[in-house]
């Protein structure tokens, strides 16, 4: 039955992904190179990687929108280490990483889970404080691509049988995910959690242990974006990702995650992320004027939340049909 | 049985920390407290107090809305472009009045006829109607404006030093107060927000209420447009950004509970105050303007985690569980009301949802 | 093409008596003790760094105070801020680079009001009377047609060419723009423009509108991108994605210098950006001091050298030079 629903949630937007691309393709006979698809696949790599630990979050009813914050701040902080220090170990690019945004996660989840504070509102904090603090740091300095060691670039614009690195790794990722949450007693109870909280306790999961920890990851997964950041554009200064994390949280609810939790899976979200930078780069090649793109991405969101909701409810309905629900 | 009470001391709280930063501000530095300054904070916060507000009522029916600094952004477009197309301010400062609360009114439908989550779907309008900023204007903004018009946005009323857009704040600010706190009307919301199904039940219309709500909210974003489009002589199609995540983190931290169901608009106000004066009295200390977003980000935290904390003592010393079984406030309401497809972005374990 | 080339030698050689003669103590007329707030689009931006460097030269010789503040992101409302700040704490000038030439008019005229001296440098506004002088490279005309003649040598005078910019909003980027229009239609009727894209001076927006304009143009010949930031972002999507398009425009040859080394780039061109600083500060220091108005005529002294106003305040400091393998690695050793 669960197999069923999720297989239903994803097929939807992966569809409209290859017909657009199709679509696309035939349109533009420059995007046929492989070029755009590339284009597309990098671009959406970020975002789409943020998604896999936004996906958690919000499959329980949370939401972190410090993620471009933190990001922005690692990003910086592993550049200009390298700028101070004539380079930086991939080794240590890491540990500044996972070390700055599992602070950070540490603190969101630490307010949300064990204090009970809302997580709208605690990261909303958190991404005003990590910038601020990312700003006053930063005030100032640029870190260009002469600063940085080589292999920044070189994984950035990399490829690994003609797909780009940074999508391989995203894509890595979410497939990780999707299956953790699946097969493991850790994923099937943030589902639980997602879908009705109290019962959740009363059946005796650790409901602030997850939260805390699906925090903890995400914080890390922003970390290491941060790092996905700075070999995509070898460039760091104070406004280094900013904006991105509505986009993040976009790319989900397009990819089947609900707001309302309990549903969705991370390779959905990654699945959003790459729809909307399909729908960007199809309005480009299809000759739309960039003054509509965003425009239309916006009517597209729309559009996707309202399906979304139409489509979850009369699977719900049948659901409830055949099999009697507890409460 | 509301925690009202503690909210009400939060308001007061809040007050007499504006009281305490405006003394101790004007005696730290003579600047402070000068005419210009005052006339500066008081411009610098006027889009944000007045979208406050609505976003206030809209979250303590336990909605929101993250498109307005788009509907902002998108109704002073309007009014650059009927500007140019009519020659008559007025009629462009109508037609961005309309802009606003047509946006608003969409965001309105789509939750309360779709039963769509009110974050989902104003995350999704907020680039609809920024995009739609950029088709209107491309890359050309619009600039002309008479200098009648947008000498208001920096000659104060004559005989004072404050700015012409303290009329508004204080007219709408009032009217709100009267709307939120003497009327059946703000007794309404204050019944949804506490409670979904009760309030249906003993007659409120709660759809027609939500959408005015949100027609209400865009009717601002309008209203903030044209205050934004006077302070800057111009429209452009990338204003305003990031405003509506001070919006709301000016609501909250003015006591209005992300849970719904509790708020004061002179929490509000204060909150909106404290942001605009603490940000003024740091920079002419010489802090960096770019990091000055950590106080709005510590103001925010301290607002719900205050709260929180001293439940929990209390309720240690009481000897009580840490359920509590009072709503209101950030205290989450009992558990075991399973809402089975309802959002909440709220702290875990609450029923209290958006949309 | 070899006239511009030998004016460019002389304002080199110009340039570099300047900067030769800011080390000797010029006889200064300003005031001393002044307070100047120097403005730049945005703080974290390379060639404000240069830029702020000239103004603080020029501070130390009038023994001024000055603070270097500004917004991270280049937008008029974010500067209102700061100009603001100036305004509060009782500075005597400012000297501004205008992120957006419209938005600014309320705050600036405030200013004015309060009787401080605002000098632009390197952006303009639009009002004219919103400030008192605007110190600028060259005109106009002359910046925006010498990049298409770049560009033009580089796709053979022919194709189509776009151009990535920073804001719409920025009154330098949009003369530059018609004064390119303009030169492509008058002596390159083989060439045509594709479309004008906005990076806003944002590096990762820059990075995103390259890669769009190769999307919706695929055979686009060349791009010429007049702000520092964008020419970094073309250069480098072109070398990661190893793309067929000829880039030129304005850029910092500290920050470009690799990229022409290995081949990257062939030539692009800028003035000196602490020269305009410098100038800057001299102008808003006089203009404090009572020496300096807006009249076309008036002279403004400054490290050695005697600028002249002409209408509506403009001063103009000289034509850019242009940077190739030759001269690349001297100069980015200055900024």
């Amino acid at each position: 039955m669960m197999t069923k629903l999720l297989r239903v949630r994803e097929l939807p937007i992966l569809v409209a992904l290859l017909i657009l691309l199709l679509l696309t393709g035939i349109l533009n006979p420059a995007f046929r190179t492989g070029d755009g698809l590339t284009a597309i696949l990098i671009e959406s790599a970020l975002i789409g990687f943020l998604a896999v630990g936004q996906t958690n979050l919000i499959i329980m009813r949370h939401i972190d929108l410090s993620v471009s914050s933190t990001a922005g701040l690692v990003s910086f902080l592993v550049g200009s280490y390298s700028m101070n220090h004539g380079g930086v170990t991939g080794g240590v690019a890491l540990l500044i990483a996972i070390g700055v945004g599992a602070t950070v996660g540490i603190v969101n989840g630490a307010l949300v889970a064990y204090l009970g504070l809302p997580s709208l509102v605690v990261t909303i904090a958190t991404l005003y404080i990590v910038r601020g603090i990312f700003n006053y740091l930063a005030a100032g300095i640029t870190v260009t691509a002469d600063q940085l060691p080589p292999y920044f670039s070189w994984i950035g614009s990399g490829e690994v049988l003609g797909v780009p690195d940074l999508f391989v790794f995203a894509a890595a990722a979410a497939a990780i995910m999707t299956l953790v949450l699946r097969y493991t007693r850790w994923g099937r109870d943030l589902y639980a959690i997602g879908s009705n909280p109290p019962a959740a306790r009363r059946v005796g999961i650790p409901v602030a242990h997850r939260e805390f920890g699906a925090f903890v990851l995400n914080g890390s997964i922003a970390g290491v974006a941060g790092l996905m950041l700075l070999s995509r554009f070898s460039f760091a200064d104070a406004t280094a990702g900013l904006g991105i994390e509505l986009y993040v949280v976009a790319a989900c609810v397009i990819g089947g995650v609900a707001i309302a939790g309990g549903v969705g899976t991370p390779a959905g979200a990654l699945i959003g992320a790459v729809l909307l930078q399909t729908i960007a780069f199809a309005l480009g090649a299809l000759g739309v004027s960039q003054f509509w793109q965003q425009a239309v991405a916006g009517a597209l969101l729309v559009a996707a939340i309202a399906f979304d909701r139409i489509v979850a409810m009369r699977s719900t309905h049948r659901a409830m049909r055949l099999v009697e629900v507890p409460v | 049985m509301r925690s009202g009470g503690f909210r009400l001391g939060w308001d007061k709280g809040i007050i007499l920390l504006l009281v305490l930063l405006i003394v101790f501000g004007g005696m730290s530095d003579n600047l402070f407290l000068s005419g210009d300054n005052i006339n500066f904070i008081i411009g610098d916060v006027s889009e944000v107090m007045l979208i406050a507000f609505a976003m206030a009522l809209l979250i303590i029916v336990k909605e929101i809305d993250l498109s307005v600094a788009s509907n902002l952004t998108l109704s002073s477009a309007v009014i650059g472009i009927t500007w140019h197309g009519t020659n008559s301010m007025w009629l462009a400062v109508i037609a961005g009045l309309l802009t606003g609360s047509t946006c608003g009114l969409i965001n309105g439908l789509l939750v309360t006829r779709l039963g769509l989550s009110s974050l989902a779907v104003t995350i999704g309008t907020l680039a609809l109607y920024r995009g739609l900023c950029y088709v209107l204007l491309g890359d050309t903004p619009v600039a002309d404006y008479p200098t009648e018009w947008t000498d208001l946005g920096y000659q104060p009323i004559p005989g004072t030093f404050l700015p012409w857009v303290v009329v508004p704040m204080v007219v709408a600010g009032l009217a709100f107060w009267y709307v939120l706190h003497g009327t059946r009307l703000g007794r309404w919301l204050f019944a949804i927000g506490q409670g979904d199904e009760a309030a249906v039940f003993s007659g409120i219309p709660l759809k027609r209420v939500k959408l005015s709500l949100f027609v209400l909210t865009g009717f601002m974003c309008g209203l903030a447009g044209l205050a934004y489009t006077i302070r800057f002589a111009s429209s452009s199609p990338d204003g305003a950004l990031g405003f509506e995540l001070l919006v709301i983190a000016a609501v909250l931290f003015g006591g209005v509970a992300i849970a719904g169901g509790v708020g004061t608009i002179w929490g509000v106000v204060a909150a909106v105050l404290i942001w605009g004066f603490s940000r003024s009295y740091l920079q002419l200390a010489g802090w960096d303007a770019n990091a000055l977003v950590i106080v709005s980000g510590l103001l925010l935290l301290v607002s719900v985690a205050v709260p929180r904390v001293l439940s929990k003592i209390r309720d240690a010393a009481a000897h009580r569980t840490s359920r509590p079984s009072s709503r209101g406030g950030v205290t989450p309401p009992p558990g075991g009301e399973a809402e089975p497809l309802s959002p909440a972005v709220a702290g875990h374990d609450q029923g209290s949802h958006r949309g | 093409m070899t006239s511009i080339t030998k004016k460019v030698m002389a304002v080199a050689a110009g340039a570099a008596v300047i900067v030769g003669l800011a080390v000797a103590p010029a006889s200064a007329t300003p005031k001393a003790g002044l307070k100047i707030a120097i403005i730049p689009k945005a703080i974290n931006n390379g060639y404000f760094t240069a830029w702020n460097k000239g103004a603080q030269k020029a501070c130390k010789e009038i023994k001024a105070t000055c603070k270097y503040i500004g917004p991270t992101q280049a937008t008029g409302p974010a500067q209102v801020a700061f100009i603001n700040q100036a305004i509060q704490q009782g500075y005597n000038a400012i000297v501004l680079s205008a992120a957006d030439q419209n938005a600014l008019a309320p705050t600036l005229k405030k200013a004015k009001a309060k009787g401080i001296c605002v000098v632009t440098s390197d952006a303009d506004v639009a009002d004219p009377k919103t400030r008192t002088a605007a110190v600028l490279p060259a005109s106009s005309d002359r910046i925006g047609a010498a990049e298409v003649d770049w560009i033009a040598q580089e796709v053979g005078s022919k194709g189509k060419i776009a151009i990535l910019s920073a804001a719409a909003t920025a009154a330098n980027q949009n003369a530059w723009i018609e004064a390119m229009k303009k030169q492509l239609a008058a002596k390159y009727p083989n060439m045509s423009l594709a479309g004008v894209y906005y990076g806003d001076d944002d590096a990762t927006k820059s990075a995103q509108q390259f890669n769009q304009i190769l999307t919706e143009h695929p055979d686009i010949a060349g791009i010429i991108s007049p702000t520092t930031v964008g020419i970094l972002a073309a250069a480098q999507e072109k070398k990661s994605k190893g793309a067929k398009v000829a880039i030129t425009g304005l850029g910092l040859p500290s920050q470009m210098k690799d990229y022409v080394l290995d081949g990257t780039i062939n030539k692009f061109g800028l003035w000196n950006p602490i020269d305009l600083g410098y100038v800057g500060t001299y102008g808003a220091a006089e203009c404090a001091s009572g020496n300096l108005k807006q009249a076309t005529g008036a002279k403004l002294k400054a490290g050695g050298k005697t600028y002249t106003e002409g209408p509506n305040g403009v001063i103009y400091l000289g034509d850019p030079f242009t940077f190739t393998k030759g001269n690349i690695v001297t100069f980015a050793k200055i900024y």
